[in-house]
């Protein structure tokens, strides 16, 4: 905390010119003096981000995916349904855990992509590896990492000072925000133990009857059956 | 040039030769733009928009067509892009050509993007090459001896016979040692109140400090004098600006007599750069003799100059359409990022997709370098334009950054982003900077330094379960790896059915978790803004 607020004084003092400055940050660039080619960048920003809204729109999100799937695994896999054109795999870098991949998959138009996510959603759909289906829900822009900036979002931004009433209420924010950051993590850790509880149990039940399976099928080979369907007095038909 | 005109200068050279499908296009031997002459098979600058650097390349061809101008331009690599493949070391200042066919080799620009000559001297041993002297070898801007085949990816010092078409011969050094022409002394009235109204960045961004870590290599001292400043009028630049000149470790070029006001740089790049726009350079040639003259630009004789109107070798801004207002002195310099269409785009996205110098790469290489910073509570519906935008218009600084939440665990309530900044200075004047009181759009921002622990996945996937105990025939062991590989939907009557079945009440108790928790969050940070526009108005 003392550190912080030194930290802040000697800030303070290199800001000390800009003080309290209202900055209006928008995309469009400022004041132009006179030059018809902003109004031309504009329209492009605009159609830029039209079309990627569109491949928004046909894109889907697949995530709970194990990490040895890759592209042509998932192409093959939706191939019943839909024709994939693009696969982007997510890349993790803020989660400290150990996830599950993801990835989006950009298919030929929104329809697919409908036909898809319903597919998904109503069956269990399995990628590589059982028995843990995937999960496929509707792509939204902000998952795309290198997206075009949305032309009409309006930036402010502020300094603050020390001395200034919302300085408080901002420190107490930025608390509040580094907190819940904390609280999503926990929650993430909670769950991934989750499911590691699970696929443990799934493993047990799954080996335990795979061993009765297995005496069964010995039994059958070496004849031993017979020898108790005789004992019995069982018929043994197939 | 006075300020009042707005067009660079342009005039088309010897006629070549007519051609094109319907006649129109109109080919050319050189070109003269803003009052440097350019022939085929010059060396010349060209830069991207939002790049700091400029990527160097040889004059292939020349038209117009449709009222268009183009030229069709030969790569050279730096040593740092083509990093991967390189064996052995590396010369001072060497590139290397491109060649071979495919993406990366050559491509088609507005003759409007070039901006500068460099001298490149080939110092292959090749009999078709001449050899050059050792003043023109010393003198020029880069050397290059060895051919980057960029479809296989491999180097090479043995010079194909023919590139992009063209006999190596012709891209080989000139017949006559190159003539050291006077570099164009243009002399533009200082106008110190040039920039008055600049909001924008200060010294734009190529002429910013190249990395020296980067290339060791091409260390080539250079310093030319960049930056300017109009210091007087602009304290709350001083800064910043002291911030690089104190990261500069360059070796000056000998003779240079540059004034302290002046920031030695060794961006070679902009040193060309600044040749070209000459609208504030007043070069004089004497003690230019023992740099080569196209980084002559701006040698000033401290006597003359007084501390704010120093003739900074301009920055040839990058080609932003933003920075119509582009900072310090000249006003020639916003007319020519009026007039000047700016982007490659064709260029950059072959560069990066194709070398895979990715983002991951360049994370990591910034952590080491100590330019990684980590902002976080952003709005994620920040693209990567705009936080770069927002860096640029609150801290003067450049950068480049990417928005890195994880769409399935992260918070869309806090934005999360990585920005790599040009120094290590820059990257601590701006974590400081913002976590001292930058509110974007009621957030405010926070950030630390480095890269986030995040662990290599393993291989294993928790979920994906596996019968262990059973021997399985030869042909079972085929259909089951073949089974990894595929997928399909389960069906009702498999065992496997009930099991996926756990797994998706599973994931759907985790949703509803994850939307609680959010929503929860979400609402918290309501209250928080209430409270805090209410005190600001009780404050006011």
């Amino acid at each position: 905390m003392l550190l912080y607020t030194f930290l802040l004084k000697s800030v303070c003092i290199l800001l000390a010119q800009n003080s309290y400055r209202l900055g209006q940050v928008s995309v469009e660039p400022y004041s132009c003096r006179d030059c018809p080619s902003m109004e031309a960048s504009k329209e492009n920003a605009s159609k830029e981000y039209a079309d990627f809204e569109e491949k928004v729109k046909r894109t889907i999100y697949i995530d709970h995916l194990s990490p040895q799937v890759t592209t042509p695994v998932i192409k093959a896999a939706l191939a019943q349904c839909a024709n994939v054109t693009n696969v982007e795999f997510i890349v993790n870098y803020t989660i400290p855990y150990d996830i599950p991949s993801a990835a989006l998959v950009e298919l030929d138009d929104e329809m697919q992509a409908k036909a898809a996510v319903e597919l998904m959603t109503d069956f269990p759909f399995i990628i590589g590896g059982m028995p843990r289906p995937v999960r496929a829900t509707y792509a939204k822009a902000e998952m795309f990492r290198d997206r075009p900036p949305c032309p009409d979002l309006k930036k402010y931004f502020r300094w603050i000072k020390q001395g200034d009433g919302e300085y408080e209420a901002m420190r107490k924010l930025k608390n509040l925000a580094k907190r819940q950051e904390a609280e999503n993590m926990a929650l993430i850790k909670n769950l991934l133990d989750e499911e590691k509880e699970l696929a443990k149990q799934q493993q047990e039940a799954l080996n335990g009857n795979g061993k009765k399976y297995q005496m069964l099928e010995n039994v059958v080979s070496d004849g031993t059956i017979r020898n108790l369907a005789h004992h019995y007095g069982v018929k043994l038909d197939d | 040039m006075d300020g009042s005109n707005e067009q660079i200068q342009f005039s088309w050279g010897k006629l070549r030769g007519k051609g094109g499908v319907k006649m129109d296009t109109q080919f050319y031997e050189s070109f003269t733009l803003d009052n440097v002459k350019y022939s085929l098979y010059d060396c010349v600058y060209l830069f991207k928009h939002g790049d700091p650097e400029p990527y160097i390349g040889k004059i292939l061809k020349i038209w117009e067509q449709n009222r268009s101008k183009k030229v069709k331009i030969l790569w050279f690599f730096l040593p740092k892009e083509i990093q991967k493949y390189l064996r052995g070391s590396v010369v001072e200042n060497e590139i290397f050509l491109a060649s071979g066919d495919g993406i990366g080799l050559a491509d088609i620009n507005p003759l409007e993007a070039v901006a500068g000559k460099c001298t490149v001297i080939c110092i292959s041993k090749d009999e078709r090459n001449r050899q050059p002297s050792p003043q023109e070898q010393a003198m020029a801007d880069y050397i290059f001896y060895r051919v980057f085949d960029v479809k296989n990816c491999t180097l090479s010092d043995q010079l194909p016979d023919k590139i992009a078409g063209l006999e190596v011969k012709v891209l080989l050094n000139p017949k006559d040692e190159l003539v050291i022409s006077s570099p164009n002394a243009v002399n533009v009235p200082l106008n110190p109140n040039a920039d008055d109204g600049l909001a924008a960045t200060a010294p734009p961004p190529h002429s910013a400090v190249k990395e020296e870590n980067e290339s060791p290599d091409a260390a080539v001292p250079l310093s030319h004098p960049a930056a300017k400043e109009v210091a007087a009028k602009l304290p709350a630049r001083v800064p910043l600006s002291q911030s690089v000149v104190s990261k500069e470790e360059q070796k000056p070029v000998a003779v240079i007599p540059i004034s302290e006001s002046v920031i030695k740089k060794e961006d070679k790049k902009s040193a060309a750069a600044i040749s070209l726009s000459q609208s504030a350079i007043k070069e004089e040639e004497k003690p230019v003799a023992s740099t080569p003259h196209p980084r002559s630009a701006v040698v000033e004789n401290n006597a003359k100059y007084t501390q704010s109107q120093n003739a900074h070798g301009g920055e040839r801004p990058p080609k932003k359409l933003k920075l119509s207002q582009e900072a310090t002195v000249k006003n020639m310099i916003p007319a020519v990022t009026e007039t000047r269409p700016l982007e490659l785009p064709s260029r950059q996205a072959d560069r990066s997709k194709w070398f895979k110098i990715s983002w991951d790469d360049k994370l990591r290489r910034a952590d080491e370098q100590g330019t990684l910073v980590y902002i976080q509570n952003l709005d994620i519906h920040f693209a990567a334009a705009d936080i770069e935008e927002l860096i640029r218009e609150a801290l003067q600084l450049s950068c480049t950054a990417k928005p890195i939440n994880h769409p399935t665990y992260d918070d869309p309530n806090n934005g999360k982003a990585y920005a790599i900044f040009r120094t290590k200075n820059d990257a601590d004047s701006a974590i400081s900077k913002i976590n001292s009181g930058l509110v974007v759009g009621g957030r405010p921002l926070y950030c630390s330094k480095g890269l986030l622990k995040v662990p290599k996945s393993s291989g294993t996937f928790v979920g994906h379960l596996s019968l262990h105990n059973i021997k399985i025939g030869q042909k079972q062991r085929e259909e089951q790896k073949k089974a990894v590989s595929t997928s399909h939907c389960s069906q009702p009557n498999t065992i496997e059915y009930d099991l996926a079945l756990d797994w998706m009440l599973l994931r759907a108790k985790q949703e509803k978790k994850f939307e609680i928790l959010h929503k929860h969050h979400k609402d918290g940070r309501k209250g928080f803004a209430s409270i805090g526009s209410k005190t600001a108005k009780a404050g006011n």
